[in-house]
């Protein structure tokens, strides 16, 4: 059992719900003003991010808005997309007619980001991603979007390859959910390993109504020799595979061989609420805590002094988000088009989860976003520095 | 491959018991009031949260959550009943009493994703992670748990309604209200009698279904689904053939996910719900009624 002390998760549980229902941050009226939107997931299974994701950008909302950027300061409403194309798309229409922003960060599903940004294309505002990994969203034509995350090709191919020469794998089942992202990710896992020369003995998709992962976990077992297991959920979901993985006897946790592979889908804090399970389990995360950077480092500071808690990568990304706005507002942009502009131009920004520079897809082509780490006993974690 | 096939049999009942206590609650309210409860999901929902907090202020006497979320649903059952559903019921209108279902359960919902927020909770028992093996089978203590408390639950529930006057005149009630009126039997304590027992067995199947969900103040809306579908192959009402559907349902699933995909359970549940529908209307044990008897 969780041995968090219960008070210590309430309250904050119930001081962040409250906090979504104020929705705006204001601004001085007589300042000139970027208006951010903010599509995130606040309801369904996916609302940890909405509400990890809200922390971070207000935490570099009040950064900037103390002295303000180029004269501009930085106002950000937020509208619940739900992790899901229709809620997105409905969200999506609300933000632009009630808030008319210049600028809209989100969402962090694929499904919703892929139904958001032909309605952010149609208006003219720039999207800027920080979540999704499906490789749809940058394809040429999405001239409007852009992703400061590698892609599931990226995280795809950089997974498989590690798995097969520094793991030494051979063997890999795929578990993911049935969404654009989690079968996206699987196949390229799938087809890199292949080509690797590994095997994949299963690819098992499910929905994310599934809750009891034992009949998985039991065919996993069955299937004999398994390397590695990567692994595409959402948390709520992730946790009981590993759990159920563990009980099987599957992986490190349980006694078994196998390695869990995963993504940034997985929240910070995932460890200690799946407990001995995650022994092992080895995931890229967005944001190194252990990084020594400047920048790494005022963030954490400024995170705990805020927040009273440790940042995670979510907090991380929208912090950075927000950053990268304000870099294209320090270069001159003004306006939705002069935002897009500056935006496509980025080369050398700088971020606490790493440095981005958009392709001509408007893709961040840096690696060094993506941080590979491995579960230790006591549940802390070692970074592999793989990238 | 036997043990393979034992394996996922037992996965399957498991579940398969989760299922029953959960479509209990809502085959006995349609029984007698011919009304689906949609709040079920969500007194599931919170007894999953009363059991895992009392769980862990009580420094993991699951058991004592376990009673806590059954008595908390039995109150919150007749709470729902006295200052809502029987005041609606009583003007006549049997789409007042469904309509307010609908909003006991959105303002449940959001209730308790103001309290709790979205994050999903990690509810571990200390029978959670305790795993038995033996001849290449496992299972966790919580897995024999659940199978244990269903039984003796469904057990109690049987002998209840068998054998007892008011579990006769609950079935007397859910036959015929009006000739049971005329019998002696006050049909609107025979409702709040089955509210009040709907939902304890709701609060209950949240505490056993509690460690098995993914956490959230949405949890019980997952299996509510599957639940309807349970309620309606085993016939409307039907203890009987809710106990059967709810196990088949399980081991559909088990299997299911073994021999073919687990994207294809809901596919296979809803062709089953369907074929039900088309050749059997009645569910697998038809619940004689007033109209049919």
């Amino acid at each position: 059992m969780s041995k968090r002390p219960l008070r210590k998760f309430l309250i904050p549980a119930a001081l962040l719900s409250v906090l979504f229902t104020a929705s705006t941050t204001s601004v001085v009226a007589a300042d000139k003003v970027i208006k951010v939107g903010g599509l995130l997931p606040i309801s369904g299974p996916g609302s940890y991010f909405g509400v990890q994701d809200k922390q971070g950008a207000e935490l570099a909302i009040d950064q900037l808005n103390k002295s303000g950027v180029n004269g501009y300061k930085f106002e950000v409403q937020y509208e619940d997309s739900a992790c899901s194309p229709l809620p997105a798309t409905q969200a999506a229409q609300r933000l632009i007619e009630q808030f008319k922003p210049d600028v809209v960060i989100g969402e962090e599903c694929s499904d919703a980001t892929l139904a958001i940004m032909p309605v952010m294309a149609q208006a003219k505002i720039p999207l800027l991603n920080a979540g999704s990994s499906s490789i749809k969203i940058t394809e040429p034509g999405n001239s409007w979007t852009f992703r400061i995350m590698p892609n599931e090709v990226m995280q795809g191919v950089d997974i498989a390859n590690n798995a097969y020469k520094r793991l030494n794998a051979r063997n890999a089942v795929l578990l993911h959910e049935n969404t654009n992202a989690g079968i996206g990710n699987a196949q390229v896992f799938g087809d890199t390993f292949i080509k690797d020369g590994g095997q994949v003995l299963a690819d098992i998709g499910f929905g994310r109504d599934v809750n009891d992962f034992t009949s998985i976990a039991t065919r996993v077992a069955g299937l004999g020799n398994v390397d590695v297991i990567p692994t595409y959920t959402l948390e709520g979901q992730g946790l009981k595979i590993t759990q159920a993985l563990t009980q099987a006897g599957v992986v490190k946790g349980g006694g078994g061989h196998a390695i869990q592979l995963g993504t940034i889908w997985l929240p910070f804090g995932f460890e200690q609420k799946a407990g001995k399970a995650a022994l092992g389990y080895i995931r890229i995360v967005q944001f190194d805590p252990t990084d020594k950077r400047d920048i790494v480092r005022n963030f954490v500071q400024a995170f705990q002094a805020r927040y009273n808690q440790d940042p995670t990568h979510l907090n991380a990304h929208a912090f950075d988000q927000i950053m990268l706005i304000a870099d294209v507002v320090r270069r001159g942009a003004t306006d939705a088009q002069s935002i897009r502009d500056g935006l496509a131009a980025t080369k050398d920004f700088s971020g606490v989860t790493g440095s981005v520079e958009f392709d001509k897809n408007n893709q961040n082509i840096k690696m060094d976003t993506v941080h590979y780490m491995e579960t230790n006993p006591d549940l802390s974690w070692t970074a592999l520095k793989w990238n | 491959m036997l043990t393979i096939i034992l394996q996922q049999g037992i996965n399957g009942l498991v579940v398969g018991s989760l299922y029953v206590l959960v479509a209990l609650g809502l085959t006995l309210i349609y029984g007698v009031l011919v009304q689906i409860n949609f709040a079920h999901a969500d007194i599931v929902t919170l007894g999953a949260f009363v059991a895992y907090f009392v769980t862990h202020l009580l420094s993991g006497n699951y058991f004592a959550g376990i009673a806590f979320a059954l008595i908390v649903g039995g109150a919150l059952g007749w709470l729902f009943n006295t200052a809502i559903f029987a005041p609606l019921l009583n003007r006549g209108n049997e789409l007042l009493p469904l309509i307010a279902t609908i909003g006991v359960s959105i303002m449940l919902q959001n209730a308790m994703l103001l309290m709790l927020g979205p994050v999903p909770y990690a509810f571990d028992t200390p029978y959670s992670n305790h795993v038995i093996r033996f001849g290449g089978i496992f299972f966790t203590v919580q897995s024999l748990l659940i199978i244990v408390v269903s039984t003796i639950t469904i057990g109690l529930l049987y002998g209840f309604m068998k054998f007892t006057f008011l579990g006769k005149a609950l079935r007397a009630v859910s036959q015929d209200r009006e000739t049971a009126g005329l019998m002696g039997i006050n049909p609107n304590y025979i409702i709040m009698l089955t509210f009040i027992i709907a939902s304890a067995l709701a609060g209950m199947s949240g505490a056993m279904l509690g460690p098995v969900l993914v956490l959230t103040p949405f949890a019980g809306t997952a299996v509510i689904v599957k639940a309807f579908a349970i309620v309606i192959i085993g016939g409307f009402g039907n203890v009987e053939g809710t106990i059967i559907a709810g196990l088949i349902v399980g081991l559909i699933e088990s299997y299911t996910t073994q021999f073919l995909d687990p994207g294809l359970i809901d596919i296979i549940v809803f062709a089953l719900l369907l074929l039900t529908l088309a050749v059997r209307p009645t569910g697998l044990i038809a619940e004689r009624r007033d109209e049919n008897v």
